[in-house]
């Protein structure tokens, strides 16, 4: 990385020592593909501390939350041994509780990595370094293109990668209970492979509105909304509209994804997924659209 | 080459550039001067493919930059010197903007040579002084060894050394046959630098030509006369496109006449004349007279005859 020997002091000369180029036309040499951008963008991911301790957060508190509740799920069930009102409650749960203990720290990942993605879009406004990206690539979706990738891409990998360390941390914990954790069997690597999605998509949610809003807190002030005020608040609020517009909201797809059978008055599976689609979607066409017109 | 037909940019109720017209040659330098708030910088953004103009069009090399496959070969630009992410390093900044025209390392490394920010380029951006910054804009706008530079009020904020740098940097580039388009407010600095002037107030073009021809032309100009008479000489001077100005009571400028038609008159009807001065207005005072309307921001003018400069950052 660092220069290892001085090379002959380059003086301005060295600007146009290649080519001497007069008139018009445009220059001959490599231009922006999508996958030069793509490193540019992945360049400039891994090289900002913040991106570093935003993903580091996620793996902590993953596995943080993982290993407690396979505590509290273990003295839930040895409870319900006893108790017939908690044995009860386990059974309207569905039985097995021990599948959703590698997740349980979903909430949190998803507002780490969603930040995450609103921060890889409004930190290039706040900063002026937008003039230079959207200079290098005027075209400029291939850039907004390839912060999706990226930023999609790693919160897949990191939510995945924290949800095994989790599960594997909590499974001697629930074995003291006598409750058994299989991280190979269709449900757990369902819960895995949904949540990971799930999460990947809420990063793409935050950097469009990133792009949108152009502001730090503004869009991180937005997505807590959409994700942790709109479901209360529509709790709240008395009325059916509420009662059937909650199902609709981008957080409560989840459940429906990942039920082992279809749970009264929540969305169908595929249902659940065609609405988080198109909460991720729109706003991400929108958000390039609006960028591709906009002044930077 | 760059060429702007009929750009214009319109901010809501305020139009900032005005239907501008002007070309920029390439081989040598062209100074785009103007008080703040005159359209510069937005002029410049356009240029970059940044600001959408509202009519017209500006192009780089015959075509938008919008369509050009390499931009970054093409024009390198410093338009502002913040413009970088403040925790990142110089160097991962330059690595990054390399990357996307697989630009190898070496330039990369070469450029932070050039610049002189070997010594601080694994530091963070955010630390920088004003003239680090501009030299790490300067950098990143000759990563791409672009046809043509673009540079946004580069010497603001740089020491005596840097400006001379820069001063030489420009020069030799439009040398090799790049096309250099650099704008300032600082008239001193463009009368050093740049072969070719073009002069904005209020998103319009005031004049654009070469510097040598705003000098002795644009600025109006002057005599310096003493006499012992000034208000006989004053009437017999008197006409149409003159203007005489007392500014001792036996001193006066004169403007519309040279010195041969003053001591004409002066002959003519027995008027002693003992001092007769051409002035030639200095690029300072052709700024100020060509800009005198179109100034943005009037400083408040506290002597009548002291011209105040034009803003200043």
């Amino acid at each position: 990385m660092s220069s290892t020997t001085v090379e002959s002091t380059p003086s301005p000369r060295d600007a146009g020592s290649r080519t001497r180029r007069t008139g018009s036309g445009t220059s001959a040499g490599p231009g922006p593909t999508f996958l030069r951008v793509l490193n540019s963008e992945f360049i400039k991911f891994r090289t900002l501390l913040s991106t570093l301790i935003l993903l580091g957060s996620t793996v902590i508190v993953m596995v943080g939350f993982g290993a407690l509740s396979a505590w509290g799920t273990g003295q839930f069930s040895q409870a319900a041994t006893r108790d017939p009102q908690a044995a009860a409650r386990l059974a309207a749960q569905g039985g097995d509780l021990a599948v959703g203990v590698p997740t349980s720290g979903i909430a949190f990942a998803q507002l780490i990595l969603g930040s995450l993605g609103v921060l890889l879009m409004s930190s290039e406004f706040t900063t002026g370094m937008a003039r230079s990206t959207f200079a290098a690539v005027p075209k400029r979706l291939p850039a907004f293109a390839a912060k999706l990738v990226v930023v999609v891409v790693t919160s897949f990998v990191v939510t995945a990668v924290s949800t095994l360390a989790a599960g594997f941390l909590a499974t001697p914990i629930l074995g003291n209970y006598g409750l058994n954790l299989d991280l190979a069997s269709s449900q757990s690597v369902k819960m895995l492979i949904v949540n990971s999605i799930y999460v990947a998509a809420v990063a793409a949610i935050g950097l469009a509105l990133g792009t949108l809003i152009r502001n730090s807190a503004g869009g991180i002030m937005s997505l807590v909304g959409l994700f942790f005020v709109a479901p209360i608040a529509f709790q709240l609020i008395p009325g059916d509209f509420f009662v059937e517009a909650r199902k609709y909201l981008p957080g409560n797809t989840v459940a429906p994804l990942t039920a082992l059978d279809h749970v009264p008055a929540t969305l169908e599976a595929w249902q659940a997924g065609l609405v988080l689609g198109a909460w991720v979607v729109v706003p991400v066409l929108l958000a390039a659209f609006l960028l591709k017109r906009r002044d930077v | 080459m760059i060429e702007a037909r009929g750009l214009t940019k319109v901010y809501g109720e305020k139009t900032a550039v005005d239907g501008v017209n002007f070309t920029v040659e390439a081989g040598r330098v062209t100074g785009f001067l103007g008080p703040n708030g005159a359209g510069k910088s937005t002029t410049m953004r356009m240029i970059m493919g940044l600001d959408r103009p509202t009519s017209g069009s500006v192009t780089v090399n015959g075509s938008p930059l919008t369509r050009h496959t390499a931009p970054l070969r093409d024009v390198g630009a410093l338009l502002d010197a913040k413009a970088v992410h403040t925790s990142r390093s110089a160097y991962n900044h330059l690595l990054a903007m390399a990357a996307t025209h697989s630009i190898p390392k070496k330039r990369v490394r070469d450029v932070i040579e050039m610049t002189g920010l070997a010594e601080v380029a694994k530091k963070k951006v955010g630390g920088f002084s004003l003239g680090m910054g501009q030299r790490l804009g300067i950098a990143a706008a000759l990563l791409g060894d672009p046809q043509t530079v673009i540079l946004d009020e580069p010497v603001n904020g740089l020491d005596p050394e840097g400006v001379v740098w820069v001063r030489n940097l420009v020069k030799y580039l439009a040398s090799e046959g790049r096309t250099v388009f650099l704008s300032s407010h600082l008239m001193s600095e463009m009368a050093v630098t740049a072969d070719h002037l073009i002069v904005i107030g209020r998103g319009r073009i005031i004049a654009d030509a070469p510097i040598q021809e705003i000098i002795t032309g644009k600025g109006q100009r002057s005599t310096r006369v003493r006499t012992d008479q000034p208000d006989r000489l004053m009437q017999l001077l008197a006409g149409t496109g003159v203007s005489v100005e007392v500014q001792e009571r036996e001193l006066l400028e004169v403007k519309g006449l040279d010195p041969r038609q003053i001591a004409a008159a002066a002959l003519e009807n027995h008027v002693m004349i003992y001092e007769l001065t051409p002035l030639q207005a200095s690029l300072e005072e052709a700024y100020m007279e060509l800009t005198k309307d179109e100034v943005e921001y009037h400083s408040l003018i506290t002597t009548g005859a002291v011209p105040v400069e034009a803003g200043g950052k």
